[in-house]
This record gives structure tokens, C-alpha cells and sequence, in this order.
């Protein structure tokens, strides 16, 4: 039944124009910073020649090395909300706040758990949390209006996603939950108004919108300073129509793994002691890593690590656990609320 | 993996078993399941009779202009080998609504399998009916409404059905744009390792199919009484 | 950022040469694509093929091949996908390779069943009346006879699996989809525009290889200038 194209000409056509066009360009010459893995390689070699290339050891067991330079900032989850859905409605921000303030690092942390380890959905854990905390007992204020609460794609964003919309769907909302990839695909979305709320990560989305804002070069605004980082976003929200709730206590930061098999055998422990030892070492994460400035990039300038490849996984979930045990990346980025991998 | 994290409420992490069918999943879930189910059941039914209203005069004009049948057909043709991953991920940039990105990428699919298959019914339309209709001086529409149309249904329905269990399969590739009716359970089950969820919305599209390819059986058969007698 | 120059941006991508080198270049790519492709074909082929033409000999198999190709239509590829790499055959591309394979057998023996089913009775009878043994009659009358739509079936599934290699990216696996699935999250358009031509092409490149291959096996008399009848 498939695929029987009668007429191959303009085909044809269209193929010679691109293979005799193709790779005739300046190198470099296609738009961002990285086009394909492979130009990471020509990153900078500032000392590290002589340092060993670091294979990746093999091995179940995880370990998140210590951001011992403080690459990450704060990282509490905050709702993003279109500035658009809030007007005239002040109730909205109210009910997310409720639910941000009832999680801390540690429930958060459970909450993973219970998803990623004891095999239950997002939204059968969020309903639960919602009864238990009382917050599906909400006054009727939504009057039916529509809210779409959006989703990055790993299972952390999913469930705070399904408690948003829970606590909104209680106070009469008629809320709903979408999961669209990552940061990069439902920013767009969110400020366009197709997405009413996602929950987000102060210092990861102040970078994130200055770099848009602003250009890559600006000076970072998110710091180690919560209350300094979210004046920053309120104001980069004013100019890209965002508003914000409250942060909640609960945190989670990037965080970046080996297992514990590469960690004793090169007797590493923080990223520094990585950088140090190691030349030319793989690195798993999510497409977006070689472009974050809490990933690849911050890993170079901060660290000076020496990042030979970059393979494209996902955001601390399966795909880069696996790869990270069986041996076919050396570090991966994780999340630091990881159940599987929470260490204090 | 999993270390036992100091500073964190020791509360022993049973492995639970991370079986590939279980009720429980089934019976705290349904709420999800219901939503994703209606999600893709909609954007099929959607998508296939939007691409048979395409195919229709698409076909008929094809079949008027056999000159058209070619660059018709093989610009279908070549449509077709774009992969649907591929279709959805430029859509999207263009209109930023996954429902109508994947609504047209799913038409643009099933449009050539209904086009390819309303020609093909329209064509094997006996030249001696056709001639004897037009000896009774009826026009070319109600030629085509009234003696074409109705025999070419057999090939007609071949096509829906084909398009009809084909989308549903498709609709799952949607989870790029966020929007994938069941494919999203199916993500969210990849995403958190839970095989449960992959293996009941597997299940779940695969019933749709069925049920949907069993009902449009039956219709096809109750609109051509004439082609039951034969047997 | 959201409305740029999409086409612009692709060409670009095109014209750069790092886009094409290096291990995550085009060229490195499009051989991975390929190489998963032709081993889920093979794989599929290996099993598909003897059982569809001795089932086809044998005159048996026809209750159940029907549904299965139809099935498998409705299956999506996706699930599959999921439900190898989520069952211990670990990520990346060797679930891929193998969910492909599924996909790509069942055209493959109903055209193979088909093929050998529709050799003419009264060829084989001669055959057989020739003195030929059942087995002989197979391998040097109804094989060459039935070659032709073989070799649509196996083109049909090829077609079909190069365009589905792509999904392989879904589960931490390469090929072309890679640059499909970075490019979305990097709102690279412009790069997932031009990564969409180049599978479409390749899909149609194979295509077209293929039919050439499919005729030249073709005996010259039964050439019709047509392709045989695939599914459907």
C-alpha cells in the first residue's frame, strides 16, 4: 500500500539542487552554536592535552558529583504563568501558590519516587498528594474557565504539572495538563497563550529568558540569591508577558552523575576533581545540553571540562541513566530531586 | 541503582514489580486513559473524514483529467515518504496548536490512500453502466452521484479502512507536539520505565483499530446491498 | 526566535560542511540510517521469506496471514518501540532494528505467500508432470516465477523501514531521526526541515534502487513496464 510516487522528476530535481549545493557553505555557517556533535570536539584545550581521556566505566549503582564551584543557582519550582490568563482573575496565582508552598525538596523528592521507582502514574501520585494535603478542597472560584497546564517531558514536570492542574480543576477551573518537550518548545507555547501554566525553575528559566532577552553574551541574572533571582525573573517576565507565584521551598537542580564504578576508579568526587583528572570525556543529556548555560557550556567555562562528545538523551530520565550504566557516556546530566539518585 | 539516600526518611523502597499488565493501573488511571482515549478517537475521526472530503473531488477530477491522475498521484506519492515525525515537527513551528498540526498531518497521510482508492473504484466502473446511463441522458454529476459514486464504494471503503487503521496507528507520533492521544500515555510510560502503561495504550490503539476497521466493514456492506447478493 | 527564515536556516544547515562531518555528521548519519534499515530488513527477511514461500508451496497459512498483515498496520511503530527498548534489550539501536524488523516482515511473507500461491496450477502441474519432485518444482519453476513479487514485497517493507528508522531517536538511538528530534529541541527548524528532506529523499532514493533491482530480476517477458501489485 505505501509509497508508489509515479513520477520521480521534480524529485530528482530537487535532490541534484541539494547535493550540488550541500556542505559548499562557510563550516559554521548553520544557525547556533552547535550543529552537529562533532564540532564540540573543536572546543578549547586550555591545559587539558595532557590529561587521560576518561572512558566510562560501567556499573548500576549512580553517584552525582558535587557542584563543588556552584555552576547551579537556585533552582525552587515556581508556576510561569501567561500574564494574560491572570487578568481579572486573581484568584489563579493564589491556588498555585497554595500548592507550591505545601512541597518542599524532601516531598518532592518522594513524589519521584513514588513515580519513577513504585510504578505509578503522575496524576494517580498528584491526586493523592492534592487529598491528603486537603488542597482538593479549593473555594469554587474558577467558574469553568479553561487553564492548560504544560509539561517539560520527564516524569518531575508531569507530576507538578497534574498538581497545578488538580488544585486548579478543585477551585472549579477547567483545567487540563499537556506534556510538550522541553523548555525550548513550550516557552513559545506558554507565551503565545496555548499553555496557561507550567511549572518551572527559577534560576534555569531567569538564564534561559535573559539569553533570549538579552543575547547570549548578557551577564547572567540568576545566582545562588533567591529573592535577587526572582526580582530578575519578574522583571524579564514584565517584558515577555509572563507572571509568577511565590517559589516554593522545594528545589531541583541539574546535576551530573558517573557511575560509582568510574568515580572510584578515577577517585573523583566533585566536578572540579573530574576536570582535573579527566581529558575528552562523553557527556549524555538532553539535545538542549550543548546550549543550556546550567549544562555543556557551564561545564566548559566554569569547570573547564573538556568535553570530547555530547550524545542526545533525555532529561534524567531512563535513556541517560542507561547510558550511564552501561558504559556509553561517562556523565550525564540528572536531576538533583532524582529519588533514584538523592544524596545529602 | 537505586542507593538508599542518607538524610532522607528511611522508608524502605520495596522494588515493586514492574509487571507489563495489572488492573491497578488500569483502575486509578482511568480518568488519563479516558482523556487520551477520546483524544485519539477524535483527531481519527476528524482526520479521516476531513481527508475523504479532500479525496473525493481530488479523485473525481483526476479521473475526469487522466492527465491530472499522474502529477496527482505522484505528488501524493512523494508526500507520503516524508515521515510523519518529520511532518509534525515543521508543521508545528507554523501554527504553535498541536491539535491542528497533527489534524493536518494526518489528513495529508490518509489523503493519499483515499485518492489512490476512490480513483482506482471510479476507474473500475463498468464502461457498458456508464454508457447505458448516459443513454437514458442523464448529466455528468448525476452520472457521477448516482452510478459511479455508488459502485465505486467497495473501493472506496477498502480505502477508508486501510487510511482509518493507519491513522490511528499515526496519531501516537503526535507526542512530539505534546499531542498523541494515547502515544502520550505511552511516552509517559517510556519516560518513568512503567511497562504497564506502555503495554495498555499499545493494547488500547490496537482495539480502536479493530473496532474502528469492524465498523466501517459493516457500514461499507450496508451501503451496497447489491454486492451481498453475489454470494 | 519563532517565525525566522525556516527555509533560509535550512539551507544553510545544508551548506555546512560541519553539519555533514564527523561522527554526528550527515554522512555518518545517513550510513547509520541505512545500516539499521538494511539489518531490520534482513532480519525480517531471513525469517519472512522461507516461511512465506514454503507456507505458499504448501498451500497453507492464508486464514491467518491476512489479519496478521493488518494487524501489524495498526500497531503502532512507536509501541513496538517502547516495548523492546522497556523489556531488557536495552536502549538505543538494537530495539529499533529489532521492532522494525516486525514491521517489515509482514509484507514480506503475505508477498511471498502470494507470489508462490498465484504461480499458475497448470505450471506447476507441468512441472510436477515432468517428473520434478515438489521441491525441485519449488526451487527451478515456481521460485523464478514468483520472484518478481517477492521483490515488491521486500521493497515495500525497505521503503517503509528507512522512513521509520527515524523514530529510533525516540529511544536514545541514531540514524537521521537524531536530527529531527535535537532539532525540535533546539528549535532549530530549520535543521529539522532539511534533516525531513533528506529522509524523504532517501526514502525515495531507495525507492527508486529498488525498483530498478525489482526489474532487472524481473524475466524479461513478463516485464509490463509496471511494478507488480504490492499490498493492498
Amino acid at each position: 500500500m505505501r509509497r508508489r510516487p509515479r513520477s520521480l522528476a521534480p524529485v530528482g530535481l530537487l535532490a541534484t539542487v541539494l547535493l550540488v549545493t550541500a556542505a559548499c557553505g562557510e563550516p559554521g555557517s548553520a544557525d547556533g552554536a552547535a550543529p552537529a556533535p562533532a564540532e564540540t570536539t573543536t572546543s578549547d584545550d586550555d591545559g587539558a592535552g595532557d590529561l587521560q581521556a576518561c572512558a566510562p566505566v560501567a556499573g548500576d549503582a549512580l553517584v552525582v558529583l558535587d557542584d563543588d564551584q556552584g555552576l547551579q543557582t537556585v533552582d525552587n519550582i515556581i508556576p510561569a504563568v501567561n500574564a494574560g490568563a491572570t487578568d481579572g482573575d486573581d484568584a489563579l496565582l493564589g491556588i498555585l501558590d497554595e500548592v507550591s508552598a505545601s512541597l518542599d525538596t524532601d516531598i518532592l523528592i518522594g513524589l519521584n519516587r513514588a513515580v519513577d521507582v513504585e510504578r505509578r502514574t503522575s496524576s494517580e501520585v498528584a491526586a493523592e498528594f492534592l487529598a491528603a494535603e486537603g488542597l482538593d478542597q479549593q473555594d469554587q472560584v474558577g467558574e469553568g474557565r479553561a487553564v492548560v497546564v504544560g509539561a517539560g517531558n520527564f516524569s518531575e514536570s508531569a507530576t507538578l504539572a497534574e498538581l497545578y492542574a488538580g488544585a486548579l480543576r478543585a477551585a472549579g477551573y477547567d483545567a487540563s495538563t499537556q506534556t510538550i518537550g522541553n523548555r525550548e518548545t513550550y516557552l513559545p507555547a506558554l507565551l503565545a497563550g496555548e499553555l496557561t501554566v507550567v511549572p518551572e525553575y527559577v534560576g534555569t528559566l531567569t538564564e534561559f529568558i535573559n539569553d533570549q532577552e538579552n543575547g547570549a553574551d548578557a551577564e547572567s541574572l540568576a545566582s545562588s540569591d533567591l529573592d535577587a533571582t526572582v526580582e530578575a525573573l519578574t522583571g524579564l517576565g514584565e517584558q515577555v508577558g509572563l507572571v509568577f507565584g511565590t517559589p516554593s521551598p522545594a528545589q531541583d537542580q541539574n546535576a551530573f552523575a558517573v557511575t560509582t564504578a568510574f568515580a572510584e576508579e578515577y577517585g573523583v568526587s566533585t566536578l572540579t576533581e573530574l576536570a582535573e583528572t579527566c581529558g575528552e570525556l562523553v557527556l549524555g543529556g538532553p539535545p538542549e545540553c550543548p546550549e543550556r548555560p546550567f549544562c555543556q557550556p557551564g561545564l566548559e567555562e566554569v569547570y573547564g571540562l573538556d568535553v570530547a562528545e555530547f550524545v542526545s538523551l533525555d532529561p534524567g530520565g531512563p535513556l541517560t541513566k542507561a547510558a550511564l550504566q552501561q558504559g556509553e557516556v561517562a556523565l550525564g546530566l540528572v536531576f538533583s530531586s532524582d529519588a533514584a539518585l538523592a544524596t545529602e | 541503582m537505586i542507593r538508599s539516600a542518607a538524610g532522607l526518611p528511611a522508608r524502605a523502597v520495596e522494588p515493586v514489580a514492574n509487571l507489563w499488565f495489572t488492573w491497578r493501573y488500569v483502575e486509578n488511571n482511568l480518568g488519563d486513559i479516558t482523556t487520551a482515549l477520546s483524544q485519539h478517537v477524535t483527531l481519527t475521526v476528524q482526520a479521516v473524514v476531513l481527508a475523504l472530503v479532500v479525496a473525493l473531488p481530488l479523485a473525481v477530477l483526476a479521473h475526469r483529467r487522466p492527465r491530472l491522475a499522474g502529477p496527482v498521484l505522484g505528488a501524493s506519492g512523494v508526500l507520503y515518504t516524508v515521515p510523519a515525525l518529520a511532518l509534525f515537527a515543521m508543521i508545528y513551528p507554523l501554527l504553535w496548536d498541536p491539535r491542528t498540526t497533527v489534524l493536518i498531518g494526518l489528513v495529508m497521510y490518509a489523503l493519499l490512500v483515499l485518492v489512490r482508492n476512490v480513483l482506482v473504484g471510479l476507474q473500475g466502473v463498468d464502461r457498458g453502466v456508464v454508457d447505458a446511463a448516459r443513454g437514458t441522458g442523464i448529466g455528468p454529476t448525476r452520472l457521477l452521484l448516482t452510478v459511479e459514486l455508488p459502485l465505486a464504494i467497495p473501493s472506496i471503503f477498502a480505502g477508508l479502512r486501510l487510511a482509518t487503521v493507519s491513522t490511528v496507528a499515526l496519531v501516537t507520533i503526535g507526542i512530539i507536539v505534546g499531542y498523541g492521544g494515547l502515544g502520550q500515555l505511552l511516552y509517559r510510560g517510556f519516560n518513568s520505565q512503567y511497562r504497564a502503561e506502555i503495554a495498555t495504550a499499545t493494547v488500547l490503539t490496537l482495539l480502536v483499530a479493530l473496532v474502528a476497521d469492524l465498523l466501517l466493514m459493516a457500514l461499507g456492506r450496508a451501503l451496497t446491498p447489491w454486492a451481498r447478493g453475489g454470494r | 526566535m519563532r517565525d525566522d527564515d525556516v527555509l533560509g536556516a535550512a539551507i544553510r544547515w545544508l551548506n555546512d560542511p560541519l553539519v555533514w562531518q564527523g561522527p554526528g555528521g550527515v554522512l555518518a548519519r545517513t550510513v547509520e540510517h541505512l545500516g539499521m534499515a538494511g539489518a531490520a530488513v534482513l532480519l525480517a527477511a531471513a525469517v519472512a521469506l522461507p516461511l512465506g514461500v514454503w507456507l505458499g508451496h504448501q498451500g497453507r497459512g492464508g486464514a491467518w496471514l491476512i489479519p496478521l498483515t493488518n494487524t501489524s498496520l495498526a500497531l503502532p511503530t512507536l509501541a513496538l518501540l517502547m516495548i523492546f527498548a522497556s523489556s531488557g534489550l536495552g536502549f538505543g539501536n538494537r530495539p529499533t532494528i529489532i521492532a522494525l524488523a516486525v514491521f517489515a516482515a509482514p509484507p514480506i511473507l503475505a508477498n511471498a505467500w502470494t507470489a508462490v500461491r498465484e504461480v499458475d496450477r497448470s505450471v506447476r502441474e507441468a512441472a510436477r508432470g515432468m517428473g520434478m519432485s515438489s521441491a525441485r518444482s519449488l526451487a527451478r519453476v515456481e521460485l523464478p516465477l514468483a520472484l518478481p513479487l517477492v521483490a515488491a514485497g521486500l521493497r515495500t517493507a525497505a521503503v517503509q523501514v528507512v522512513a521509520s528508522v527515524s523514530l529510533a531517536a525516540f529511544v536514545g538511538g541514531g540514524g537521521l531521526g537524531r536530527f529531527l528530534v535535537d532539532g525540535f529541541g533546539t528549535r532549530r527548524y530549520g535543521q529539522v526541515l532539511a534533516a525531513a528532506v533528506l529522509i524523504a529523499l532517501l526514502c525515495v532514493l531507495v525507492e527508486a534502487v529498488l525498483a530498478l533491482g525489482q526489474r532487472l530480476l524481473t524475466p524479461v517477458p513478463l516485464r509490463t513496464g509496471r511494478g507488480a501489485v504490492a499490498r493492498s
